[in-house]
C-alpha cells in the first residue's frame, strides 16, 4: 500500500466539510435510522455496508435526490437542506451516479460540456467545445478518442470516465462517488485514483462507495460502515483490516429474530438439474440442483448476475450455454427455455423484480391481474372467459394472501406495494406450477407484508414445490431458506446449508470475486474492443 | 346502476350518444332535409366499409400498434374481387373469398414482420400501405372496373327494410368484435397486450402470436371492408380509400379507445363512424363549403377526444362520486 | 346517485323517443305539404363536383353560385365537391345525400365516367332532373342501363384538335411530340388524348409516349421530367389539362431546355394564361370552365319548364394563344 503513504496527513487534523446529524429517511420501511456521518475536507471517505444498508439513501440525500425524513446536516459549518439536485450542485456538491445521466446521441464534447452549449444567440461554438472536451478528456487518460465521437459508440466504462471527467471540470467541494471502477480497466482504474487524490489535495471531500476492498485500502483515507440505516463504525484505513470490515458489516446475529421456521419437510426429490449454465456480461458456469420441497436462496451483491439467472430459467432471458434438465422425462434431454411460454410449460414460474414495469397491468384492475396467467382455465369451448368464477377465484386467493382491496374491479396502480407484490404472487399460486422462482419478493413492502410473503414462501415449499429466493436481504434469505447458494460477479462462491448460514459467512462468499486477482468482469472484454477510436 | 345495465350499452358510451344526438338535433335544426328517414338510410348505408375497418383499427390499436395500411388493402381487395368477376369471370361468392384472402394476407404480413422482428407496426404498415396501393394499381391497371349488377346486392338496400346487406353484415361485425373483446379470453390478452406487454410475456403467454392474430383481423375487416365497398359503388377504384385510415383513426379514437393502447371498445369505435358519417351527412346538405367541412371535422374530433379525456372526472361528478369510476375492462 | 343516474337514463329515453317521433312526423308533413310547396318555393338545384381544391371547378362553383345570386326567385342552389378527384365512394355518398335532401334539379361532374351511374340513374328514377357536366358518362353503359341522362359541355374532342393544330403549325413533320393525359377511366381524359392524336396524326408529328399523370401538377412535372431525359430531341408535351401543363412547363425549366419544348394545355386557368403570355406555353383552350355549371343549370331549369326530351347540347370552345389574349 505504497499509495496511502502519500497521503498528506494526520487526516485527524483536517477541518469537518460535511456533518450530518441523527439523520432519518423512511420509505416504506425506515432506511436510515438516527445516522450521524462526519467527512473531513481533503479526504476520501470510503462508505461500505451490505445491500440496502443505507450507502446510497445517505449520498442521495447529500446529493438533494432525496429529503431526510428528520436530523440535519451542516456543509461547512453552515445549515444545508437541498430541496434538489440544483441547490446541492449550487453548493458545490456532485454526485456521480451509477446509471449514467448521458445524452448517448450527442457527441462527447456535447454531453461534456451541455449545460454550456451554445453562445448568447444559442449558436454552438465547435471549436470551444472541442478545445473544452480534448481538456477534459486528457484529465481522465482519454486522449485516444475525439471528442465529436458519439457518446454511444464508447463502453460503459469510458462513459463513466466522461461523466467524472464532467463533474471534476467544476469547481467542487464534496464529491459522491458510487462504484466508479466496476467496468474500468486497470489502467484506467489507475488514472482515475490518480484525479481522486489531486482532488483531495485540493481539499475536496470524497465519499467512495464500493464493494472492492483492495480499491478501498489502496484509495481511501478512512472507511464508514453502515449497517441496517446506522452507522456502525468509523476509522482510518491504515487501523483496520478486511475481516474487521466484513464483520462490521454482518453484525450481530441474534439482534434478529427468525420469525419463520423452516418446518417438516416433505421427501424431498431433485426436480431440475441445472448444467454449466452461462450468460455473458451476467453469470457463467452455473450447476444446481433444484429440489422439490425446498427453498433455495441467492444471495450475493447486487450486479452479481441473480437476477440474470433466475430470467435465464424462466425464459425471460435465453441462455449462451449451458442446459437444463428436468424431472419430468428423466433428466434425459437438455434444454434451454427460449421464451417464458417455455418456462411455464415446463412448470416454472417467475415473481419478477420490478413488477411495476414487468409484472403488473398497472391500469387495470386487481381482478384482472390476478387472472391474467389462469384464463385458459376459466374459459369454456368458445374462449368465453366464465366471469363469475373469475371473481370467485380472484376473491378467494386475495383473501387467502391477506390482499387488502376495496373494490376488485379498481386499477392495482391504487393498492399498496406489499398488496401489489401479493396480487403478483397471487398469479402464480393459481398456476400451481412445480418450480416458482422470486426476484426481491419483499422489495418495498412494508414489515406486515413481509412476514406474510415469507410465510407464503415456506407454504409453497411445504407443499412440495420446488422455489427459488433471490434477495438482497441476507435476513430475508436465512429467514426463508433451506439452502443458499451465493453470487459473486456472476460465478458461484458459495454454498450452504442451514446449519452453516452466518451472516458473515454469506457476506465474505459474495465479495469473494471482485477482488482483483479473479477475472474481470465480462463487461471489460468490451471495453478492450472499442479502444480504436471510431472517427 | 341497474338502470344503465337495462338499457345494454357500455356506460361509456353515453358521452358519444350525447355527442351524436346533439349533432342530429343541429343539423335538423339548420337543414328542413336532415331530419328523415330517407336521410339515415342514406347515410347507414355509406358506412360499412368504414365501419369494418374502424373495428380492425380498433384491435390494433388495443395492443398499442397502428395499421396505415387499411385503406390502400380496402382498394386492393376490391380491386381482386373486380377483376376476378369482370376479367376472369369468376363466381362473385369465389372473387369475394380471393378478396378477404388478399386483406388476410397483408394483415398476416404486417403483424408477422412488426412482432416478430420488433418492427414498429407504423413503419412496418406504412410499407404495406405502398405495396397495397401499387397492387391496385397494378391489377386494375390504374383504371377503375366497372361490374355493376353481380355485386348489386351487397350494397343495395334490402327492399322493406331499407337497408343494405353490407350494413347488416358490418353490423354483425361490431357485434361479434365487441363480444371477443369483452368475453372472451382473447379480447383480455389484446387489452393486456396494449397496457404491458413484458408482463404479459413474463406471465408466460407469448404476445407475438396474439399480436399476429390482431393484424390478421384487421387485414381481414379492410378485404371486407373492399368487398362493401366495391358493392357500394359497383366498380373497383383504385385510388379508393386514400386516406382512409386517418378516417378510421379519427373514428376509433372519437370512441375513446387509447392511442397507447390497453383501453377500446368496438361499439364505441362504431359510435365514432356514426359522428363522422353524421357530420359528413350534414354539412354536405348545408351545402358548407369544402374549407369549413374540413375545419368542423377537425375540430368536433379534437372535442370528441377532449370531451373522452375528461369524461371520467365528469360522470363522476355527475353520478355524484369523486372516484373509482369502475375502469372500462371490467364491465 | 339513484336519483341522477335514473335522471340521466330519463333524458335519454326522452331524446330517443323524441327522434323516433320526429322521424315519422317529418315525413307524412313532407308529403302532405309537398305539392303545395312545389308551387311557391324557387326550384332546388344541387351542384355536385370534382375536387373543390382544383381551382377549375372552383371557378366553376363560383360562376354558378354568381347565376345563382341573378335568379335568386328562380332556384336556390348547394354545391358539394369531393376531396381528391378520383374520391368515387365520396361522391356516391354525396349525390345519396342530395336525393335525400329532394332536390329537383343534380348537376354532376362524376368523377369516374362509369361508377357514378349506377346512383345517377338512381335518382333520375326518383324524379329529380339530372344533368351530366364536364366528364361525359360511358356512352356505351348509358345505353346497356337504358337511361338517359344528357350532356352539358364542351366537345373536348374538338378542343384537344384545336390545341393540337395550333402547336402542329410550329413543328414539322417527324417531329416528336409527348402526351400527358389525366386519369385514364375518365372521359374527357381520353376525349383530349384523341383531339391531340389526331391532330398529331394529321400533320405527321411522332408522339413517342403518353402517359397518364392523373390530372395533377406534381405527378405531370415528375413524368415530364423522366420523358425529357428519355428523349433529348423532344419538340413538345401535349398536356391534357392546364395543370399538368404547369408541371410540365416547370419539368422543362428545371432540364433547362425552354426554348427547345412547347407545351400546351387545356382549361385556360389564369396561371395558364400568364404561361401563355410569358411565352412558356404556346396554347390552351379555354371551354368556359366558369359556364359550364352554369350551362348545366340552365338547361335543366329548362327541361324543367318545358319537360321536352333530353338530348346532348355542346358549349362553346376557344383557341387561347398569346396573339388571343393579347387582342
Amino acid at each position: 500500500m505504497t499509495e496511502s503513504l502519500s497521503t498528506p496527513v494526520n487526516s485527524g487534523d483536517l477541518p469537518v466539510l460535511l456533518d450530518v446529524k441523527a439523520l432519518d429517511k423512511t420509505f416504506a420501511v425506515p432506511v436510515l435510522k438516527n445516522l450521524s456521518f462526519q467527512l473531513r475536507k481533503g479526504e476520501i471517505h470510503a462508505l461500505m455496508g451490505s445491500n440496502g444498508a443505507g450507502k446510497s439513501t445517505l449520498c442521495n440525500i447529500i446529493a438533494g435526490i432525496h429529503q431526510p425524513t428528520a436530523g440535519e446536516m451542516y456543509f461547512l459549518g453552515e445549515k444545508y437542506t437541498p430541496n434538489d439536485v440544483k441547490a446541492a450542485e449550487e453548493a458545490g456538491i456532485r454526485m456521480v451516479m451509477q446509471e449514467l445521466n448521458l445524452f448517448p446521441t450527442l457527441s462527447i464534447a456535447e454531453n461534456l460540456c451541455f449545460k454550456n452549449l451554445g453562445n448568447k444567440f444559442g449558436i454552438i461554438d465547435s471549436k470551444r467545445l472541442r478545445e473544452r472536451a480534448t481538456k477534459l478528456l486528457d484529465l481522465v487518460g482519454l486522449d485516444d478518442v475525439t471528442p465529436e465521437t458519439p457518446m454511444e459508440d464508447l463502453g460503459v466504462g469510458k462513459q463513466q470516465l466522461i461523466e467524472i471527467a464532467s463533474v471534476i471540470s467544476e469547481p467542487i467541494k464534496l464529491l459522491i462517488v458510487d462504484e466508479p471502477t466496476a467496468a474500468l480497466t486497470d489502467p484506467q482504474i489507475d488514472l482515475l485514483f490518480e484525479q481522486l487524490r489531486k482532488l483531495r489535495d485540493q481539499g475536496v471531500g470524497i465519499i467512495y462507495i464500493s464493494h472492492r476492498m483492495d480499491e478501498i485500502q489502496r484509495i481511501a483515507d478512512r472507511v464508514s460502515v453502515l449497517r441496517d440505516g446506522q452507522l456502525v463504525a468509523t476509522e482510518d484505513i491504515k487501523d483496520i483490516d478486511v475481516e474487521t470490515i466484513v464483520n462490521l458489516m454482518s453484525g450481530d446475529l441474534d439482534s434478529h429474530s427468525i420469525s419463520i421456521k423452516p418446518g417438516i419437510r416433505p421427501p424431498k426429490s431433485c426436480v431440475l438439474r441445472v448444467r454449466t449454465l452461462s450468460k455473458v456480461g451476467a453469470f457463467e458456469d452455473i450447476n444446481l440442483d433444484i429440489y422439490s420441497g425446498e427453498v433455495l436462496g441467492i444471495g450475493g451483491l447486487i450486479g452479481s448476475g441473480r437476477t440474470e439467472l433466475l430470467r435465464t430459467l424462466f425464459g425471460a432471458d435465453v441462455a449462451d450455454a449451458g442446459s437444463l434438465r428436468f424431472a419430468s422425462d428423466d433428466f434425459l434431454f437438455p434444454r434451454l427455455m427460449r421464451s417464458p411460454e417455455e418456462g411455464v410449460a415446463n412448470g416454472i414460474g417467475l415473481v419478477v423484480e420490478d413488477r411495476k414495469s414487468q409484472g403488473l397491468l398497472l391500469q387495470k384492475s386487481l381482478l384482472r391481474n390476478i387472472s391474467l396467467s389462469i384464463l385458459p382455465q376459466l374459459t369454456n369451448k368458445f374462449a368465453v372467459v366464465d366471469k363469475q368464477r373469475e371473481h370467485d377465484i380472484a376473491v378467494e386467493i386475495a383473501q387467502r394472501l391477506a390482499i387488502k382491496f376495496d373494490n376488485i374491479r379498481a386499477p392495482i396502480a391504487s393498492l399498496s406495494g406489499g398488496n401489489q407484490q401479493k396480487a403478483l404472487i397471487a398469479r402464480w399460486l393459481l398456476r400451481d406450477l412445480p418450480i416458482l422462482l422470486f426476484d426481491e419478493p419483499s422489495r418495498g413492502v412494508d414489515a406486515r407484508a413481509k412476514t406474510r410473503i415469507h410465510e407464503l414462501i415456506r407454504e409453497q415449499a411445504l407443499k412440495g414445490k420446488a422455489v427459488i429466493v433471490v434477495s438482497s436481504e441476507t435476513q430475508e434469505l436465512m429467514t426463508v431458506s433451506d439452502r443458499i447458494i451465493v453470487l459473486s460477479n456472476g460465478r458461484m462462491a458459495g454454498e450452504f446449508d442451514r446449519a452453516s448460514f452466518s451472516e458473515e459467512k454469506l457476506l465474505e462468499a459474495s465479495f469473494r470475486f471482485y477482488n482483483k486477482s479473479s477475472p474481470q468482469h465480462k463487461t471489460n472484454d468490451k471495453e478492450q474492443q472499442d479502444v480504436s477510436p471510431t472517427h | 346502476m341497474p338502470g344503465l345495465k337495462k338499457l345494454h350499452l357500455p356506460w361509456n358510451s353515453l358521452g358519444l350518444i350525447g355527442v351524436l344526438i346533439a349533432l342530429i338535433l343541429f343539423f335538423s335544426f339548420m337543414s328542413d332535409y336532415f331530419f328523415s328517414t330517407v336521410t339515415f338510410r342514406t347515410l347507414v348505408n355509406q358506412i360499412p366499409a368504414l365501419t369494418v375497418i374502424s373495428v380492425g383499427m380498433t384491435y390494433v390499436l388495443l395492443i398499442g400498434g397502428i395499421d396505415l395500411s387499411v385503406g390502400s388493402v380496402m382498394a386492393l381487395s376490391a380491386a381482386v374481387v373486380g377483376v376476378a368477376i369482370a376479367d376472369f369471370h369468376l363466381p362473385v361468392l369465389i372473387a369475394i373469398v380471393c378478396g378477404l384472402a388478399v386483406g388476410f394476407i397483408f394483415g398476416v404480413t404486417s403483424g408477422f414482420v412488426s412482432s416478430h422482428w420488433k418492427i414498429p407496426s407504423f413503419v412496418v404498415t406504412l410499407g404495406m400501405l405502398e405495396i397495397a396501393r401499387g397492387g391496385s394499381y397494378l391489377v386494375t391497371q390504374s383504371e377503375t372496373k366497372y361490374i355493376g349488377d353481380p355485386v348489386a346486392f351487397i350494397g343495395d338496400p334490402v327492399p322493406v327494410v331499407g337497408i343494405s346487406a353490407a350494413l347488416i353484415a358490418a353490423v354483425s361485425v361490431v357485434i361479434v368484435a365487441q363480444w371477443l373483446l369483452s368475453k372472451t379470453i382473447f379480447g383480455r390478452y389484446m387489452i393486456a397486450i396494449g397496457t404491458n406487454e413484458e408482463a404479459v410475456r413474463l406471465a408466460g403467454i407469448n404476445p407475438v402470436s396474439w399480436k399476429i392474430v390482431v393484424f390478421a383481423i384487421a387485414g381481414l375487416l379492410a378485404g371486407l371492408g373492399g368487398v362493401f365497398q366495391l358493392g357500394y359503388l359497383q366498380s373497383a377504384d383504385p385510388n379508393a380509400g386514400i386516406g382512409l385510415e386517418l378516417s378510421a383513426i379519427a373514428a376509433v379514437v372519437i370512441g375513446g379507445t387509447s392511442l397507447s393502447g390497453g383501453r377500446g371498445s368496438v361499439v364505441n369505435s362504431f359510435f365514432g363512424v356514426l359522428i363522422i358519417a353524421v357530420m359528413q351527412t350534414g354539412l354536405a346538405q348545408l351545402g358548407v363549403s369544402e374549407s369549413s367541412k374540413r375545419i368542423i371535422t377537425g375540430l368536433v374530433i379534437i372535442a370528441a377526444v377532449l370531451f373522452d379525456q375528461y369524461r371520467e372526472p365528469l360522470a363522476a361528478r355527475l353520478s355524484g362520486k369523486n372516484k373509482r369510476i369502475p375502469t372500462f375492462d371490467d364491465n | 346517485m339513484p336519483f341522477k343516474m335514473h335522471f340521466l337514463r330519463f333524458g335519454f329515453l326522452l331524446l330517443l323517443s323524441l327522434i323516433i317521433a320526429g322521424c315519422d312526423s317529418k315525413n307524412t308533413s313532407e308529403t302532405s305539404a309537398n305539392d303545395s310547396a312545389k308551387e311557391d318555393k324557387p326550384v332546388r338545384v344541387a351542384l355536385v363536383m370534382k375536387s373543390l381544391a382544383n381551382e377549375f371547378f372552383i371557378n366553376m362553383a363560383k360562376g354558378a353560385e354568381r347565376h345563382q345570386e341573378e335568379h335568386a326567385d328562380e332556384y336556390t342552389l348547394i354545391v358539394n365537391g369531393i376531396r381528391n378527384e378520383s374520391d368515387l365512394a365520396q361522391q356516391v355518398s354525396l349525390i345519396e345525400q342530395m336525393m335525400a335532401t329532394q332536390v329537383d334539379v343534380l348537376v354532376i361532374a362524376p368523377a369516374d365516367s362509369k361508377s357514378i351511374l349506377p346512383v345517377a340513374k338512381r335518382a333520375a328514377e326518383q324524379g329529380i332532373v339530372v344533368i351530366n357536366i364536364d366528364n361525359k358518362f360511358d356512352v356505351e353503359l348509358l345505353e346497356k342501363m337504358n337511361v338517359a341522362i344528357p350532356f352539358v359541355g364542351p366537345d373536348n374532342l374538338e378542343g384537344a384538335r384545336l390545341v393540337g393544330e395550333r402547336l402542329a403549325q410550329e413543328l414539322t413533320a417527324g417531329d416528336k411530340v409527348a402526351i400527358i393525359g389525366g386519369i385514364p377511366g375518365a372521359f374527357n381524359a381520353q376525349q383530349r388524348q384523341k383531339g391531340f392524336e389526331e391532330a398529331m396524326n394529321a400533320a405527321g408529328i411522332e408522339i413517342v409516349t403518353v402517359q397518364s399523370a392523373d390530372w395533377e401538377q406534381a405527378k405531370a412535372a415528375t413524368i415530364a421530367a423522366a420523358i425529357l431525359s428519355e428523349n433529348p430531341d423532344l419538340k413538345a408535351i401535349l398536356a391534357a389539362n392546364d395543370s399538368m401543363a404547369l408541371g410540365a412547363v416547370a419539368a422543362i425549366r428545371q432540364a433547362g431546355r425552354e426554348s427547345d419544348v412547347l407545351v400546351v394545355g387545356f382549361d385556360n386557368i389564369s396561371a395558364a394564361q400568364d404561361m401563355v403570355k410569358k411565352g412558356a406555353m404556346l396554347a390552351t383552350a379555354d371551354q368556359f370552365g366558369d359556364k359550364l355549371a352554369v350551362f348545366g343549370i340552365e338547361y335543366a331549369l329548362q327541361i324543367l319548364k318545358t319537360g321536352q326530351a333530353e338530348a346532348d347540347k355542346k358549349t362553346p370552345i376557344e383557341l387561347i394563344t398569346a396573339e388571343s389574349l393579347n387582342q
